[in-house]
């Protein structure tokens, strides 16, 4: 089984497409918008099974396809004429291997399934239009980021995933706390980018390539000094640190649930938040050489998980719990990439992705018919949404990691790497698993079981035409709503089996090794199955479940006691240990804009004066047209181009006497 | 000795189109109001159509001025900007200057002036040319005759202009004085021959002619002059003033220290790179904290001049091509980026940040345009903003100058925030009471789209226009 090249293109261009009609063509007619950005994704779905298949067919190494330049850069180094001729190249190709093929499979399953269910949630919206071409956008930049070849291409994409998210997080612009916390996910992750963007430029000035295939076989072969590529590796983890909400750059992704919640569910779950682990992937054999970097990324994920679980503990709203979750989740998925876990890494990606955007479309359906996010104004939403609640079952438990649900296979290849690898890792690890279990069914009780606390009494779903305003008692949500969630249970229930332990082959590990050059997959870890580390993990879950019955639907232990008996380290706690005042209130208003810009401005404005009192007063008193220009600045500026002058004059006299 | 008049066939026609104007506006009052702006940038159109016959010619005048792919690459810039400007002060001048033969004559001379200080392979001719664009500006930045605020403006810029341009002659007279000539090719020779004997006056002549140009383009910590003078402008002349003004700095800069100063690549780069630098950090941190759109551009065009000045400071053929095509994105993008601010001040006479609000819903269009080039401005990739830039930095950092792509790198993230707030009242905030949907003029609607296509052009495939740009700056190190 083959693939053209053509249809491989398509799937990144359909959303394209779709982008571009939605916007100039079907804007005024939003409901028709939906069927075209439906069918765009839906006929993006299917060719990227085929490209899967014919992956398959080749064992998961990379298909041949050509390559394309897109701009040539001269260059007058005599060396660089030496090595790759007079001029050097920026090319544009398609890489579509074991990793590639499997993430766009998933991209476009979750963002297929994500749009049908926007369909209901989104009805009546104003902007419902410019929803679907937004959600156009971003599905575009993110299967281009997974597509191509070019580590600056993948920049990007990376970036206009960036811009997808920043749009769709502000969709509702006239919610301050949404345009805010847009604006907060686009300048954090793109701090993270800095790193990245540095990384760039300087792997290019020692390479001169951007083509990944070739830095791979480079870093393999060691033909980049140790010092670069561990910066390079570094810069690119910074990237991916901010896109993958890993510490200390998570704070964007929790405000970042002002978004509409399918949103959520697709770029906060499944895919953009998944890019950073993404291309620490994509970038393994790079990774690989450097075992500074390695371990960098093995500890901030490990820490990210098991800081961003006991936050999860904590909150209130629904959906940062599950923001926090998947912070977490995250963090497994790095701890396990830093430990050499990269098969374990990407399955856990895999499973991620469809149990989490599962659960985020479990939330929002519950929005959807209490009108609320708060947790403590649900309950006993079982009797009312059966379908909801078993698929938010099947997700949890998945998310819990129960045997045999998709979650517990994952999880268990990351907790194998670890205890082969990184004891204290391990340890952490374990210790999630049981947080993860005990958040997660907290969850489930407060909003499933118990009696329903009346949603919110003002009844404003965040979609404009919320259906819970008006209704006395909530009620299961529409079809379309229900259908994407009952499809993504499926997954999520099954999705470990294509990595089955038991088995000789490991299909998906099979796959993804073959992404990798020959040398960085015989490098990899080959971990057994290990039936103790299971049972434990198992054992641990459960416990975790068993603590959150007793405390949220027993109530043999009240919640306020626990709460008290903690004290000031809860209080820490829920206040997400004050990370996120440290941010804005010491280092962006005290530390950028009070002290930084305050001096950048003094210096603007009042050396001038300085001047004025030294240099221009003579001048002052002589120039009497002069006084026409109002506080005789011009005086003061000439006087301050001139220091500016002597002390080049300066600098420059003491450069000479060496 | 070359003296073939024909070579300067489009200046002679520019001279012509000045007169021509100015003529109609004194002797067909009737037409004057309504039309001047077309013919102006119809003529200045034909002109750089005429100017492409000079495409791969390398020639000159007498030594003193070199005709060839620069300077027709530049000669083509040049007229288009002023063709843009001209078409975009329509209404603006209809409504609130006098004499708008003059203004429109006056930015046809000075687009001479601009051409010159790019074509000129002399000091004199340089300097000459660079004082017609300078005197041009100082009457146009104060032609609001009964505004104070433009006629302040004006008196400093014109009071800064004279100061920086006595700088950067005197510097010119040091080098012919340690040097012997005014060519750029004769200097560069004589540098060669060693300048141990007069390495001090060679120095401070360098020193004298970075402020000078300093002073120019808008470079930390000659830059004092350029809020007050964008701010106290007529709307379309910052925008003039901005691009033209600036781009001429720029054309000069890589002809002269690319031409005759190269061989003493290392006594200056030093000092640009500490220019860039300051001028980087000071411009984006300072744009933080304004609140009138003009001077928000002035202090980001600050901090632009600092990225571009990056790529002097490592100055090689291969940062030329990139500067120049960061030069020309960065342009387009600020027309396009000026226009809206121009129809909206049109539109509405304001010209606060906080005067933006509801245009989402009043003029999508604007606003859509305004996201647009704010998104370049910040350097986000499909737009032109993204690959000037990182190409501009990558050749930064092959001529070892990482710390300065770093420095890059970081400000432009500070720049997205201000950036954003702007776009936050464009988008965020609602119209008050009573304001409904404005009609934009169909020129400004077809500018508006053509920079804008302009923009994403450079963003999405720069490989011709690259290509064009290398084969012009290949002459800067003749």
């Amino acid at each position: 089984m083959t693939v053209p090249e053509g249809i491989v293109w398509a799937i990144f261009l359909l959303p394209v497409a779709s982008l571009v009609t939605v916007t100039f063509v079907t804007k005024p007619f939003p409901r028709l918008s939906g069927f075209v950005t439906i069918a765009a994704i839906g006929l993006a779905w299917v060719f990227a099974l085929w490209t899967l298949g014919a992956v398959i067919h080749s064992g998961g190494e990379p298909l041949h396809f050509g390559t394309y330049r897109w701009l040539r850069i001269a260059t007058d180094n005599p060396v660089l004429n030496g090595i790759g001729g007079p001029n050097l190249d920026i090319t544009l190709g398609l890489r579509i291997d074991g990793l590639s093929a499997i993430m766009l499979v998933v991209v476009t399953s979750v963002s297929l399934l994500v749009q049908i269910y926007s369909q209901g949630y989104m009805e009546g919206d104003g902007g419902y239009s410019r929803y679907f071409a937004y959600m156009s956008l971003f599905t575009a930049a993110m299967l281009g980021l997974v597509i191509v070849n070019s580590i600056i291409f993948i920049y990007v994409f990376w970036e206009l995933v960036g811009l997808g998210s920043y749009l769709l997080i502000g969709f509702w612009f006239n919610k301050q706390t949404a345009s805010d916390a847009a604006k907060k996910a686009f300048l954090t992750t793109r701090l993270g980018d800095i790193g990245f963007l540095l990384a760039i430029l300087l792997i290019w000035t020692k390479t001169n390539t951007f083509n990944i295939p070739m830095l791979q076989t480079m870093a393999q072969n060691n033909q980049i000094s140790d010092g670069v590529i561990t910066l390079f590796a570094l810069g690119m983890f910074a990237g991916a640190v901010g896109k993958s909400a890993q510490f200390p750059l998570h704070v964007w992704l929790p405000d970042a649930m002002e978004g509409p919640t399918p949103v959520s569910a697709l770029i906060h779950a499944a895919t953009m938040v998944a890019a950073g682990v993404y291309l620490v992937a994509r970038m393994f054999p790079v990774f690989q050489a450097s075992t500074e970097a390695m371990r960098t990324v093995a500890y901030i994920g490990g820490f990210t998980a098991i800081f961003a679980a006991s936050i999860a503990l904590v909150m209130s709203d629904i959906k940062r719990v599950l923001a926090y979750s998947t912070i977490s989740q995250l963090g497994y998925m790095m701890l396990a990439l830093g430990l050499g876990g990269y098969v374990a890494a990407i399955f856990h990606l895999l499973t991620h992705a469809f149990f989490k955007a599962l659960l985020f479309l479990g939330s929002g359906s519950v929005n959807h018919a209490t009108g609320t996010f708060d947790m403590r104004k649900m309950g006993g939403l079982r009797k009312y949404m059966p379908f909801t609640y078993a698929t938010f079952l099947v997700g949890s438990l998945s998310l819990s990691g129960i045997v045999p649900f998709a979650g517990f296979w994952s999880k268990d290849e990351i907790l194998a790497n670890a205890w082969g690898d990184n004891k204290l890792l391990w340890a952490v690890a374990m210790t999630v698993v049981f947080m993860t279990a005990l958040y997660t069914f907290r969850a489930v009780f407060l909003t499933f079981e118990g009696d329903y606390k009346g949603g919110e009494p003002s009844a404003h779903g965040e979609g404009a035409a919320a259906h819970g305003s008006g209704h006395r008692m909530p009620h299961e949500s529409p079809w379309v709503m229900v259908l994407p969630m009952l499809v993504l249970a499926v997954p999520a229930l099954l999705a470990g089996f294509v990595n089955f332990p038991m088995q000789s082959t490991q299909a998906l590990g099979h796959l993804l090794e073959g992404a990798l050059p020959a040398s960085s997959a015989a490098a990899l870890g080959n971990e057994k199955f290990n039936v103790l580390l299971a049972a434990s993990s198992t054992l641990l879950a459960l416990l975790g479940i068993g603590l959150a019955y007793a405390i949220y639907e027993a109530k043999l232990v009240r919640a306020e006691e626990l709460r008290k008996i903690w004290g000031p380290l809860a209080t820490l706690v829920e206040r997400k240990y004050y990370l996120d005042d440290l941010y804005e209130g010491l280092v962006v208003r005290d530390g950028l804009y009070n002290v930084v810009c305050a001096v950048a401005q003094w210096f603007d404005t009042h050396v001038v004066d300085f001047a004025v009192n030294g240099a221009g007063q003579v001048t002052r008193k002589a120039g009497d047209t002069l006084r026409r220009v109002q506080s005789g600045s011009v005086q003061a500026y000439g006087s301050v181009g001139f220091a500016g002058v002597v002390l080049a004059a300066f600098l420059m006299l003491v450069l000479l006497e060496r | 000795m070359n003296f073939d008049y024909t070579l300067f066939i489009p200046e002679f026609m520019l001279g012509g189109l000045a007169a021509l104007v100015v003529a109609l506006d004194l002797f067909m009052p009737q037409l004057r109001k309504s039309w001047l702006p077309y013919v102006a940038a119809t003529g200045l159109a034909i002109t750089a159509g005429v100017s492409l016959a000079w495409v791969n010619k390398q020639t000159n005048f007498a030594g003193i001025v070199s005709i060839d792919n620069y300077t027709t690459y530049f000669r083509v810039f040049f007229m288009l900007i002023a063709a843009v400007v001209c078409l975009a002060s329509g209404r603006l001048v209809e409504d609130q200057l006098r004499h708008p033969g003059e203004y429109f004559g006056i930015i046809i001379l000075s687009t001479i002036g601009a051409i010159g200080m790019a074509a000129a392979r002399e000091l004199m001719t340089a300097y000459l040319s660079l004082e017609l664009l300078s005197f041009s500006l100082y009457i146009l930045v104060s032609f609001a005759k009964f505004d104070a605020r433009s006629n302040e403006a004006g008196l400093k810029y014109l009071l800064l202009g004279a100061f920086s341009s006595a700088m950067f002659l005197y510097g010119l007279s040091l080098i012919y004085g340690v040097t012997g000539s005014t060519y750029y090719g004769d200097i560069a020779s004589a540098l060669s021959r060693g300048t141990h004997d007069f390495s001090f006056a060679l120095l401070m002549a360098l020193v004298l002619i970075i402020a000078g140009l300093g002073f120019k383009v808008a470079a930390v910590p000659f830059h004092m002059w350029t809020p007050d003078a964008y701010e106290g402008a007529p709307i379309a002349i910052t925008a003039y003033l901005s691009t033209t003004s600036k781009a001429a700095g720029f054309a000069l800069l890589l002809r002269l220290f690319g031409g005759a100063f190269q061989v003493v690549h290392d006594d200056w780069s030093w000092m640009i790179a500490g220019v860039a630098a300051a001028s980087m950090i000071l411009g984006n941190l300072v744009a933080l904290q304004q609140h009138n759109i003009k001077r928000l551009m002035a202090y980001s065009s600050i901090g632009q001049i600092g990225y571009l000045l990056m790529g002097v400071a490592g100055l090689s053929h291969n940062t030329a091509s990139a500067l120049v095509l960061h030069l020309t994105g960065y342009m387009v993008t600020n027309l396009a980026l000026f226009v809206v601010i121009i129809a909206w001040y049109n539109l509405t006479g304001k010209e606060e940040i906080v005067d933006f609000r509801g245009m989402r819903e009043r003029a999508p269009l604007l606003a859509g345009a305004l996201a647009g080039a704010l998104f370049s401005l910040a350097g986000l990739p499909l737009f032109a903003g993204f690959v000037t830039k990182f190409i501009l930095f990558q050749a930064a950092t092959d001529q070892g100058y990482y710390w300065l792509a770093g420095i890059g790198v970081v400000t432009s993230v500070i720049s997205l925030y201000y950036y954003l707030q702007v776009m936050r009242e464009a988008f965020v905030s609602q119209p008050a009471e009573g304001e409904r949907k404005l009609q934009v003029p169909y020129v400004m609607q077809g500018l508006t789209v053509a920079l804008m296509a302009g923009v994403f052009y450079v963003g999405l495939y720069p490989a011709n226009l690259f290509s064009v740009i290398d084969n012009a700056t290949r002459f800067l190190f003749v």
